[in-house]
């Protein structure tokens, strides 16, 4: 069945690529587009430069460390704001909580902030990172802090959901236990559910870190500052030896992170 | 006699036809009751109804002269009585001196309570209750290190410091080797003893409630098969609960 949808799918391609795009797209490979790729290449390099190039000045890496730094804050900062604002809303957004047996009380606010709060994650998670960063940098002065609120907001969305779904499938058995010697909702709430989502939730805050991290860049071509967006003000300027370095301290940022992120869950659990 | 509980024709039906149908009973302030009796006898259903856990179809409990069902849920029932579970249900991620505290959470308003996580409130008799139980050492251990005896015992400081008038046990030893059963059962009747509580265990140990307790009621599918002090408790007696149970079957 896959497979025949998989052939299918290839034939029309190529039906397109001939009838349609007249084979435009087969230029990509001629040898012309060739000779390009070997120039951008050589561009990144610095080969041919009369000066050295900015990956082998320490001046440069210093400079662009310093956006590193700028960076990583953008993206602890996000996260930070995504994991407290999952924390606060995600248990309201629990149906356990609303509907089931962990419901404080009769008053039906509890199901009213049930579906606000659902509400407010899934428009704030199908909002992308790029689209909350152009709407913030619209509003407030460019620069990491719109990118972090940016990022956070989304993924607020994203961590809050699963942080709902992390409170349903709590054991209730403790958190009955806790009833029982005269707790009350307040106290349920800090020596029960917190206690028992927490380990949980911080392990999929700091995956979602991971992904952060590597969005910042994306928020930063458009102006939310740190690597992107000196990426984007070094490709139009055409100095390509930067973009090098660039994606040099990116990928050894990415990298960190994922290794700090993996210790930290370790840690969690 | 003064009456800790009073089970006045409790019917509780759960449809697969368990439950209980109906019992009557009556427990002295000090007493030390084993419920025996096979799988689906009806005793963890029993220490519920006791607890306050669910109420009964049909029927009326008493704790201490009061109505159960008048009592309002939280403080006022946690003083009156309190259960440990065969699962012993603490919260893993807790610490044990946490865990412990938990029992004081019906005196304690939030702000107390939220204080204790960092600065243990009501330390001196939380300490005094691990110590009771042999594990004041471990008062800083995060619970979920702790093996499954050693929680058990947490669980029993938490009801230590809730310190409930009725103490009740729902198979308490079920999951424990002999030698650390018999080691629990000893703590447990010290502590009624020594506080003058009352205490219920439900055991499926015919052996170790005639040991350790003062009174057996046997239940059979739902009915009280006898109620009696444990020392006229005769071998023919409990060979005849557990082999109907077999001819049932």
């Amino acid at each position: 069945m896959s497979l025949a949808a998989a052939v299918i799918l290839v034939v029309l391609s190529w039906l397109w690529v001939i009838g349609e795009d007249r084979a435009r797209g087969v230029v990509l490979i001629s040898a012309q587009s060739a000779e390009h790729v070997g120039q951008f290449i050589e561009d990144l390099l610095g080969i041919g430069s009369p000066s050295p190039p900015a990956y082998l000045r320490p001046d440069r890496w210093a400079a662009m460390a310093g956006l590193a730094a700028e960076t990583l804050g953008m993206s602890v900062l996000a996260a930070g704001l995504a994991g407290a604002g999952a924390l606060a809303l995600g248990v309201f957004a629990a149906r356990t909580v609303a509907f089931g047996p962990l419901r404080p009380s009769r008053s039906p606010l509890w199901p009213m902030a049930f579906f606000v709060t659902r509400g407010a994650f899934i428009v704030s998670r199908a909002l992308p990172e790029l689209l909350w960063a152009l709407l913030l940098l619209f509003l407030f002065t460019p620069g990491t802090l719109p990118g972090a609120l940016a990022l956070g907001l989304h993924n607020l969305g994203v961590v809050g959901k699963l942080g709902a779904e992390v409170v349903e499938d709590l054991n209730l058995r403790p958190i009955q236990a806790l009833q029982r010697s005269g707790a009350r909702p307040g106290q349920l709430l800090a020596y029960g559910i917190v206690p028992s989502m927490l380990p949980q939730l911080l392990t999929y805050l700091l995956y979602r870190w991971e992904v952060i991290i590597r969005s910042t860049i994306v928020v930063g071509f458009v102006g939310a500052g740190g690597l992107g967006q000196e990426f984007r003000l070094r490709m139009s300027f055409f100095h390509y030896t930067d973009v090098t370095l660039i994606l040099l301290v990116y990928l050894l940022l990415v990298f960190g992170v994922d290794l700090v992120s993996a210790g930290l869950r370790r840690l969690a659990r | 006699m003064i009456e800790a509980v009073r089970l006045e024709e409790v019917c509780r039906r759960y449809p697969n036809g368990a439950g209980l149908h109906p019992v009557s009973l009556s427990i002295g302030v000090g007493e030390t009751v084993a419920i025996v009796g096979p799988s689906g006898a009806g005793k963890s259903t029993l220490l519920s109804l006791i607890a306050g856990v669910f109420p009964p179809d049909t029927g009326r409990v008493f704790l201490h002269g009061r109505l159960l069902a008048d009592l309002a849920p939280g403080r006022e029932l946690a003083r009156l009585v309190g259960i440990v579970h065969q699962q012993f249900d603490l919260v893993p991620q807790l610490s044990v001196h946490s865990n412990v505290l938990a029992g004081r959470l019906g005196e304690w308003g939030l702000a107390r309570s939220l204080l204790s996580l960092v600065v243990p409130q009501d330390a001196a008799l939380a300490k005094r209750a691990l110590e009771r139980v042999g594990l004041l050492d471990r008062w800083n251990e995060r619970t979920s290190r702790l093996s499954g005896g050693e929680q058990q015992r947490v669980a029993l400081a938490r009801l230590l410091v809730q310190n409930p008038r009725i103490i009740l046990a729902d198979e308490p030893v079920a999951s424990l080797d002999p030698a650390r059963a018999e080691d629990l059962l000893a703590l447990l009747t010290g502590i009624a003893a020594g506080e003058g509580k009352t205490l219920i265990a439900s055991l499926h140990s015919v052996a170790l409630a005639r040991r350790f307790f003062n009174r057996i009621v046997a239940l059979r599918a739902g009915l009280v098969q006898f109620d009696r002090p444990a020392a006229e408790v005769a071998d023919d007696d409990l060979a005849e609960i557990y082999a109907l149970e077999d001819h049932v079957r």
